[in-house]
This record gives C-alpha cells, structure tokens and sequence, in this order.
C-alpha cells in the first residue's frame, strides 16, 4: 500500500485536525482530558493593548453602534470610581461584552480583563486567541473544576478591574438567571466596589445562535448603577443578592423610570426578572371554554411557555423616554 | 486510575482499528456492529520496585521469611524463568536481575556457599550466556557463570531424579539439584494466567519423560482454556505433580505481574486506542509503518527483536507457591481481563511478531500456528470469543522460514510430517516419539542452542483446541503455499476472508476481534 493509499485509511473518519470521533459504545470509557491552560498573560502586556484598544475603538464600537442604537445611561456614576473593580452584568448575548467596551470609559477599558467560560472560549486555541486579544479575557472554570481558581484574584491584585457576567452562561430566553457567588466572593476578599449594570434589548438584538444584530438598528439599553461595596459584616449571598436586586433595579429602570424603581425596589415590590408567569386556566374559563374537564391546570412553576417568555424577551424596546418623576398621572 | 478493558460496537464513528501481522500491523476497516475486546489500561508499575522486593522476601505468604530459610553449608538452588517470558525482552534492569541480587545478598550474608543458579528452559532452547547476562544481570553473570549458572538440561539423565508417579500414572522426573537441594527458590515472570504457580518447577525443571504426560494433544484438546488453570487439564496435571512435588522439595517462590505496556515510546500508538490517536501518534504511524514496511526482512526483523518492553511491575509476592499464585493470578487478570457478553461466528486474531519461541529468533509457521490458534485463541476464561464451529480468521504473512540453529526439527516437522497429516492425535501417534528421541536433535538441544526434538509436536498441540473448535481457519495476507501445508486457507483481504467464511457462518456473522497485544483476556459469559 502506498504512503498516499495509507495516510487515506489513515485519516479515515478523522476531522482535519486528525480527531476522531468517540465510538458510541467508548464514550462511557472516554478520557476526561483536563485542557491545557491557555496562557493569556500576554493579552496584557502594553503592546497588545494598544493593538486590543484600536480594535475596541476601530472597528468593534463602530460596528456595534451601526448595526445597534445603543443607550448609554448611569456612566456619570463612573466618575468618582478609582482602582479596580468588578463590573457585574446580566448576560444574555454576545453583542454584551462589546456594548459595555464600547461604553465604557477608556480609563476603565485600558485595564479591564473579562471572565470567559474556559470550555466554550478557550476550547480551541484559535477561538481563545482571538478573545484574548480584542476582548482581554481570561479562562472561568463554570462547573467546579479547582484548575483555575485564583486567577480573577491575581488579576484584581494586579490593578486589573473585571467585567464578569455571574449568571455564569447567556440566558436561553433573555431574562435573568440566579447570580453564581464567584463574582461576590471576589468583592468580598479583596474589599474592592462591584458596578451593577443591566442589558436591555441584546437578547432581542442578537440571541442565542446568531453572530450578527438582527437588521434594524434594534435598540439596546446600558444602565449602570452606582458602585456598591460589601459592608464589614456581611456574607456572600448577601453581597451577591444586593449585587442582584442592584441589576433588578435596573433593568426595571426601563418601564418604570429612574425614580418609581428605586421606589419599588425600595418597597421590595421588585422580583429578578425571570419572565412572565404562568396563568393557571380556572375551571370558570375551562368551562367558558367548552372543555369537558375540570380540572384546575397547574401553574409551571419554571414560568409561561417558552414561546411567551421569548416573546416578551424580545419586544422591542420603547423609544420613548420614561414618564418623568414629575409626571402628575 | 487505569480505564477497564471494554468492548467496543464498531460504529460509523470508528476509524480504522490496528491489527497486528507479524512483523508488522496494519489499519482494517471492520464491518459495522463488530465487537473489538480491548484490555484495560495498563495499570501504574511499582514504584519502588526494589523496596517491594524486599518487603516480598520479608513477608512471604505461608512461609518464613528468607533469611530465616537461608544457613550455612546448606545447599541452595535458584530457578529462574528462561527467555520465553516476558514478551517481548523487558527493558534492562530485567526483574529476575533485581529479585537474584536482592536473594543473593540475604545468602551472602547468611553464608550459604553452595548456591546453584538455573534457568528453567524445559525442552526450550538454552539461553546464550549474552542472554543469560541479559537476564541475571552482569553482578550475579560475573559471579556465578558458567559453573553456577547454567541452562537446565533435560536430556542430562545423571542429573535428573525421578520422584515417582502421580495417582493418574504420570512420572514426575526433574532436575536433580533442584530436588536434593535443602531449598529451591524459583524466581518468575507471570505474563499470562497459565503461568507460574504449579508450572514453575514442575515444567521448567522437568524432563521429556515427565512433560509428555502434559504436553499431549488430548491433554491441550481439554484444556479450556489454558488460561483458565480450573478449565484445564494441563494445569490439573501440573497440580498432582506439584502435590507430589511438595513431599520432596520446600519451594520457595517469587511471582511477579508485569503491566501492559509491551512497546517503547516510540511505538506508544500500539497501546493506545485507535480515536484517541493524536497527531504524533498518527505521524508515528505512518512513519513506522512505512519504514518498516520498506526495510529489507533481516533488518526489520533485528529491529523488532531489539525493541525492549518498558513493562511495569505491578506485583510482587513470595512464599508458598499454593498461596503466592492466586495473588498473582489476580493482578493478572486485574490488567488483562475483560468481560464478554456471549461468542460470535468469527474470531479475528491478529498474530504479532513474537511468541515465547522466537526470542532473537524467527518466527516459522508453526510458531506462528502456536502462537495464534494456541497462545491468542485460548486467551479466554469460560469459553472462546468464537462459537464452537465458527471460523478464525489471524493476520499474519506466514513466510516459509526457519532459524536453522534454533528450530532444526521444525524443519523436518513442517517437510516430513505435515505433508502426511496435520491431525494433533495422528502426528502424535505415529511421529512424537521418532522425534524426542532422535539422537541429533539431543545433540543439538544439548549442545548448540536447539528446541528439542519433540518440541515443535508440542506447538501443534497447543492448537489443538482451536483446531477441534473452529469450522475453518483463513489467514490473512499468509503465503499461500506455507498456509495449505499446515492446512489453513488464505485469503488477501478481510473482505475476501468474511467471503470465503460465508460458506460455514452464513452471509451476516457475528465478528468478534480480539485487540491484542497488549495482552486480552477474554471473560466470554
């Protein structure tokens, strides 16, 4: 057989990398191969930031800001925020961590590092390379893994602030998942500030398995909030709840306008946004209805169908401004 | 943790699976829904192997420790297991060499004088004193060699003492020294489950009178498998000797388990599973493949026979040989065993480039034979990977060669005797005898570096078993001619192979393929 015949059979089933495929009946026997640590501290070095900045300035915001009409509110919050700190965001897009860039003053950017999922951005070398050096991330272990903790803590110790994203993964629907307690504990440890900030319309500009804004110039909202710090005595899930009626706040900013919000959220009348409810049918309603049951429909308690909760997620935002305080009605 | 041994379903996401020819393997494309039984993982070697010895020697199982067995002026004999095992040649230092120094320095210090180093070669060919060297190590080579150090010779009648018969009439006939000596210490490689334990002294040290009750074709007919020592009359034959042993001889035995890592580092794609191959390991495929196939046979040959095995020892126990085995027999299988759910219609075997054999020698068809109907068709436990009937399909070129010196009556065996017949109980019958006892073969196994004359019998039979079961035996890429002497049939490729199988196991059969080496042993339930 020649060499050519032999690095066919060879390459038979294999992807251009040379993998294969697992069998079926070998997965239960598969390896857990730890990856490879990709090393990203050379994302940090000057030259690279000058590189990182022209693409950040250059061509990602004039992009973003084309394809999107993006709000920015709350940056004067910024103002008198110095060293590091963890800016905290809800996440429910790819197009958030180019929005908050963009937005983002360059005295924060200039040394900002954002948190990456280790097994969906660092998978493969040539998607961690690209990441590190336009977005500056560096690798998050989401499940657990002991490999890499420490590293966000080295960065803070090294004046890096961090943007970081605690619901852990983009929400499949656009609304709000609990808040991990990594992002708190961090905060926590090293005393630093955390900047609340909530997304509006990303997930309807560009969800879950698109990676370009919908045509249209959708509208995406920015708020920051005012920094916040853990108080002496209080706990993680504390910090991370305030940290989370913080985003809640925000994002309810929105519909009910800067004043009423704080006032709701205040009265403790706000609850994270996960998505509309679901209506339990009655049986007054099944049996306007014809049904010959009558039986009560339970509530599911995961919300509405995934329908309504996605049409909810993506309706387009109001163009026109919140009611004023002042408002009489 | 090392992985367990599994068995794979051949699906569309498989590439194409590694089989072993020779000297040589090659990429095979298996029809989908195949079963391939891989071994587990090789498990981690000791450590500190020298401290395992010692702690072996210290705390043997049912006996005193050794230094408390050793005295002076007494009269101590050390056997060692030949060239036949491991397979292939460990990387230097071989642990016989570790386990002699460490014996030899209890003795030395207890002031045994008369100490007696043998090699337990049975019918096999001596070792040369560069492999006895090899072995022992140049320490104990440099002490001990020629007159202490010596090749068992079982044709040596005034150094063999016959020790009576067992309950079913077999002659137990061994070396004498070993037997008259205050104590015999048998220092051994346990490769695979049919290994060590009763065997050890009661082969290794015996004569043709005594193996002949064993090593018969209807003996290894009923041996299933030999593997397998409570389903094989060989072993229960081993045993009664070995009980007759024991009221003549206090044996003291040192059994290791080696892992399964039977290629260097350069070869490590041979260990590993065929999807989990990287890049390198695919470069060195194809490197290796293709050197070796353009390398002229003599030197692809030497290169074979010099690759060493970088083997871990996973286990080192000594003391009494009725309880040492069974804590060796466990590691063994805890490396090889692999269950099974139920037999299939073929077996596919690849044949490698070495048996017990053919160490620094060449592998002849009936080695070849040996080794794949014998050694690898019986590496199961209750019963074979192939229904009764089914067929065996084994890879291997099977040229006509024989090493002249090693193998001389092989030669006659393959031109004389199986022109006539190729039945183990006929050839048996009418020639055995002729041959074991023939003058020059005597001369030779005594002299040169010679099997004994009956030895290449005793291949026969070893597939005797397999000859008995198997519907029809088809060789792939095997010389047509070499192949019909022994009564085999040959096929090009696989597909033509599972064609001409068509006629005995129908048009869809059940194909099972046994992944080794490294070393597979088969639970079929």
């Amino acid at each position: 057989m020649g060499l050519i015949s032999e690095a066919k059979l060879l390459t038979r089933g294999r992807d251009w990398r040379g993998r294969s495929r697992t069998p079926r009946s070998a997965e239960k026997w598969a390896e857990k191969v730890e990856p490879k640590e990709f090393p990203t501290g050379w994302a940090r070095t000057p030259v690279t930031g000058i590189v990182r900045t022209a693409i950040q300035r250059g061509v990602l915001k004039p992009v973003a800001w084309s394809q999107t009409r993006v709000q920015v509110e709350g940056a004067e919050y910024l103002d008198g925020l110095r060293g590091p700190a963890v800016f905290i965001a809800n996440h429910s897009s790819h197009l958030d961590t180019p929005v908050i860039l963009g937005s983002l003053p360059r005295r924060f950017t200039d040394r900002l590092a954002v948190g990456a999922a280790a097994d969906y951005f660092f998978d493969a070398r040539w998607r961690a390379f690209t990441t590190a050096l336009v977005f500056n991330t560096f690798p998050v272990e989401r499940y657990g893994s002991r490999r890499l903790r420490g590293l966000a803590g080295k960065l803070v110790d090294d004046a890096w602030s961090l943007l970081l994203f605690p619901e852990g993964t983009r929400s499949q629907d656009g609304w709000m998942n609990p808040f991990k307690l990594g992002a708190a504990a961090l905060c926590l440890s090293k005393g630093i500030p955390c900047v609340p900030i909530a997304l509006r319309g990303t997930y309807g500009a560009m969800p879950r398995g698109r990676n370009w804004p919908r045509p249209g110039r959708p509208k995406v909202v920015i708020r920051y909030g005012r920094p916040i710090r853990p108080d002496a005595d209080e706990g993680v899930r504390d910090f991370s709840f305030r940290m989370m009626s913080e985003v809640t706040r925000l994002w309810n900013e929105e519909e009910l306008g800067w004043y009423q919000a704080i006032r709701a959220s205040a009265a403790g009348e706000l609850s994270p946004p996960t998505g509309p409810a679901a209506i339990a049918a009655t049986p007054a309603a099944a049996e306007s209805d014809g049904a010959a049951s009558t039986d009560v429909a339970v509530p599911d308690p995961a919300g509405a169908a995934r329908w309504r909760r996605i049409w909810e997620s993506t309706r387009p935002l109001d163009d026109e401004r919140p009611r004023p305080v002042w408002s009489r009605r | 943790m090392s992985r367990p041994g599994f068995v794979l379903e051949v699906d569309e996401r498989t590439p194409p699976l590694l089989i072993h020819q020779g000297e040589g393997f090659r990429l095979e494309g298996l029809p989908l829904g195949s079963k391939v039984i891989y071994p587990p993982d090789s498990l981690p070697g000791i450590r500190d192997v020298n401290a395992a010895i010692r702690h072996a020697l210290l705390h043997p199982h049912g006996m005193e420790p050794l230094p408390e067995l050793l005295k002076p002026g007494m009269k101590l004999t050390i056997a060692f297991d030949d060239i036949s095992i491991p397979l292939p040649q460990m990387q230097t230092p071989d642990i016989r060499q570790r386990i002699l120094e460490h014996v030899l320095e209890l003795a030395a210090r207890k002031g045994v004088d008369d100490v007696e180093l043998v090699a337990a070669n049975a019918l096999h060919r001596r070792m040369t004193p560069s492999e006895l060297k090899r072995a022992v190590g140049e320490r104990v080579f440099r002490a001990f060699f020629p007159e202490h150090l010596r090749n068992h010779d079982a044709e040596d009648k005034a150094n063999l003492v016959n020790l009576g018969k067992t309950d079913h009439g077999e002659d137990v006939e061994l070396n004498k020294r070993a037997v008259e000596s205050d104590l015999l210490i048998y220092v051994n490689i346990n490769l695979t489950a049919m290994s060590g334990g009763p065997k050890s002294v009661s082969v290794g040290l015996a004569s043709y009178n005594s193996l002949r009750h064993h090593h018969n074709s209807h003996t290894l007919k009923h041996s299933r498998s030999f593997n397998d020592p409570p389903n094989s009359a060989m072993h229960h034959s081993y045993n009664r000797m070995a009980d007759l042993l024991g009221g003549h001889v206090k044996v003291f035995t040192i059994e290791t388990t080696m892992n399964n890592e039977p290629f260097p580092s350069a070869m490590s794609f041979l260990n590993k599973r065929e999807w989990e191959w990287n890049l390198k390991d695919q470069a060195s495929y194809l490197a290796v493949k293709r050197g070796n196939d353009m390398l002229p046979p003599k030197m692809r040959r030497k290169l074979w026979q010099s690759s060493y095995a970088p083997y871990g020892v996973t286990g080192i126990n000594a003391g009494a040989p009725s309880q040492v085995h069974p804590l060796t027999l466990q590691k063994v299988h805890q490396q090889q065993r692999v269950e099974v759910n139920g037999q299939s219609d073929v077996g596919i075997f690849g044949v490698p480039f070495i048996c017990p054999y053919n160490v620094n020698s060449i592998m002849n068809p009936i080695l070849v034979t040996s080794m794949g109907l014998g050694y690898q068709f019986n590496m199961y436990l209750n019963q074979p990977i192939v229904r009764k009937g089914g067929v065996g399909i084994f890879y291997h070129p099977m040229p006509n060669e024989f090493h002249p010196v090693h193998h001389p009556s092989y030669i006659d065996f393959f031109e004389e005797v199986l022109a006539e017949t190729t039945d183990p109980a006929q050839l048996e019958a009418k020639y055995e005898k002729q041959f074991a006892t023939d003058e020059w073969y005597i001369h030779l196994y005594r002299n040169s570096y010679a099997y004994h004359g009956v030895h290449p019998f005793y291949m026969w039979y070893w597939a005797a078993h397999a000859m008995d079961h198997l519907g029809d035996v088809i060789f792939v890429g095997a010389d047509r001619r070499t192949a019909g002497r022994l009564g085999f049939r040959t096929a090009s490729t696989l597909g033509d192979a599972l064609e001409m199988a068509k006629h005995t196991v129908g048009s869809s059969p059940e194909i099972s393929y046994l992944h080794m080496p490294p070393l597979t042993l088969a639970d079929v339930r």
